[in-house]
């Protein structure tokens, strides 16, 4: 017996009410905590724990440009990821050995071969390099 | 009376899932905490928690006491939420409050659409003053949408805002630290995760959970036909879960806490609760993705045996919750065995392992893949074979890529690569100091 998902919108109302049910939960557990236990305060006890040192500054600073670099790759493969979900759903449904099946493939290894320059230009500039 | 449309048969089971599986994974996740505890204990050669029981210092429940220590994480969570919430003075006062809160909410969201009883005929179900639904074959899961499995990678790839936030809101210089390295290695996976989950939706061709388990009960476990998209979502979603071998950014030799230095009380709590909530979520996906969900071979009972999807009995749906239940549970326990064995890796490593291993890997995969699809080859053994050929090729192939020898535009002053003026750079063991420390037996020459 096959069962298929539904397209219908009311489908998705399950998913609303895991979400309310999980922010719910995310907040009360941070309310109640915060009204059920004791306070105490101090200005020793308000520094930030650095190891037991007293604090140099704060750490709004200026961080390494490799993580920057890694995001903005990331964003390169992660939207070619969500465009590729769609082709891998249809193309196995294609007949195999078909003329459209190959038009389908090619098309795919070029969107992949622009995303395997991408991939070896921040290999050459050593952006997954991590020393 | 006139029932409204969107009352179906299925939006009442599925919300008594949702009601259900939400406050298992919840208990769960404080059970895992005891579990891992007693796990290490043994791995260890030592006990473990075995003193809280259940007898709440009541005379009268006495029997319950010890309980191999069973009510050690109620007690573990009373005390988190009576302990003072303490908020330091230079912190983002919001992004503080909000941040535990939105690492918590994607684990708990992502286990929605797993299939755990497949389909079930419901028989006729109430609704109060309106009046009853007629049976109907329903889905046995939190919710039967079309989007299926991209709903999980959307759901899984929010839980990296808790963390960044969590370590920039706490204005402390480790914390900071912890929250970038988590930052940088969660974007890293995912991209290794979805690759290898385009693999198998390849393969299959559907999105929908209990597509991938009937195409298993028919072809298969995927397990065989793609191990390695199998082994690398395993790695991706250990690592995605800042599980160990890939905890960095907690850890305690460099980063004191990590992001969640600062925190206190339920807020920290939130953050253990999470990762565990997320092990529990990986581990089901896995049972379902690559080890056949609650399917199990049973092929020489009949076709319409308890595990069957055609069996859409009551006893079917129990027998299949506990098969897929069991699994999960193996899986738990497969994860926790794999803190306890093996060191954390070096955050450099975390990251050359993503990028110039995971990624390729993982493209390659993918690329054989559709090519095997093409010509129409997704039986087992074809796969199989495809499989343990790329396994020698990326075997040959990864130790050949080029090394980028050093980045000549942005040197790093004092690394490995440009060290500083005058200073020595160790890159092995220059002399035989550690051989001669040690108690020597016979003679240290030969």
């Amino acid at each position: 017996m096959m069962l298929l998902a539904t397209k219908d919108l009311s489908s998705y109302l399950p998913i609303l009410l895991i979400i309310l049910m999980a922010v719910s939960f995310g907040a009360i557990n941070v309310i109640g905590s915060l009204v059920l236990g004791p306070k105490r305060d101090g200005t020793t006890k308000a520094q930030s724990y650095e190891s037991g040192m007293n604090p140099v500054g704060t750490a709004r600073k200026r961080f390494n440009v490799r993580f920057y670099l890694i995001a903005m790759v990331f964003l390169v493969f992660d939207v070619e990821i969500v465009f590729l979900y769609p082709w891998a759903t249809t193309f196995p449904n294609i007949a195999p050995m078909s003329h459209e099946g190959l038009i389908w493939l090619g098309r795919i290894f070029f969107f992949l071969l622009t995303t395997v320059v991408a991939y070896i230009y921040g290999y050459r500039k050593g952006v997954f390099r991590f020393d | 009376m006139h029932i409204p449309e969107f009352l179906t048969s299925q939006l009442l089971v599925s919300v008594a899932v949702l009601l259900v599986v939400f406050h298992v994974i919840l208990g769960g996740a404080g059970m895992c905490i005891y579990l891992e505890r007693k796990i290490s204990a043994y791995i260890q050669d030592r006990i473990g928690p075995n003193r809280v029981g259940f007898d709440f210092g009541l005379p009268f429940l006495a029997f319950l006491k010890g309980m191999w220590g069973l009510g050690q994480f109620l007690a573990d969570g009373l005390k988190l939420f009576l302990k003072e919430d303490y908020t330091p003075a230079r912190v983002d006062k919001i992004l503080f409050a909000l941040a535990p809160a939105l690492v918590v909410i994607p684990p708990l969201v992502t286990f929605a659409i797993i299939p755990w009883g497949g389909s079930w005929e419901a028989p006729w179900l109430p609704i109060p003053f309106l009046g009853w639904l007629p049976p109907a074959v329903v889905l046995v899961a939190g919710a039967n949408i079309s989007v299926g499995m991209v709903y999980v990678l959307a759901a899984a790839s929010l839980g990296v805002y808790g963390i960044t936030l969590g370590g920039w809101a706490s204005n402390n210089k480790y914390s900071f630290f912890g929250g970038l390295r988590a930052t940088a290695q969660m974007i890293s996976y995912e991209i290794p995760m979805g690759l290898s989950l385009l693999a198998v939706l390849l393969t299959i061709g559907s999105l929908l959970p209990e597509q991938i388990i009937r195409w298993q009960y028919q072809h298969g476990w995927l397990i065989l036909s793609q191990p390695i998209a199998a082994a690398l979502f395993y790695v991706t979603a250990l690592a995605e879960g800042n599980r160990a071998p890939f905890d960095n950014a907690e850890c305690e030799q460099e980063l004191v806490g990590g992001f969640h230095t600062e925190f206190s009380s339920m807020r920290f709590a939130l953050y253990p609760l999470a990762e565990y909530a997320h092990l529990i979520t990986g581990s089901a996906l896995f049972a379902m993705i690559f080890l056949g969900g609650y399917h199990l071979p049973l092929g020489f009972l009949g076709s319409n045996h308890l595990l069957s999807p055609e069996n859409v009995t009551t006893l079917g749906m129990i027998a299949k919750i506990a098969v897929f239940g069991g699994k999960t549970f193996l899986l738990i326990c497969f994860g926790m065995l794999i803190r306890w064995t093996i060191p954390r890796l070096r955050y450099d490593q975390v990251m050359t392992t993503g990028w110039q291993g995971a990624i390729p890997i993982s493209l390659f995969v993918v690329i054989v893949t559709s090519v095997m699809v093409y010509f129409g080859q997704t039986s087992l053994l074809a796969l199989l074979g495809a499989n343990v050929a790329m396994f020698f090729v990326i075997l040959i192939a990864l130790p050949l890529m080029p090394k980028t020898a050093s980045n000549a535009r942005i040197p790093l002053y004092g690394s490995r690569y440009s060290p500083m003026e005058g200073e020595r750079v160790l890159t092995g063991p220059t002399n035989a100091t550690a051989l001669e420390d040690r108690p020597v037996q016979g003679t240290l020459a030969s």
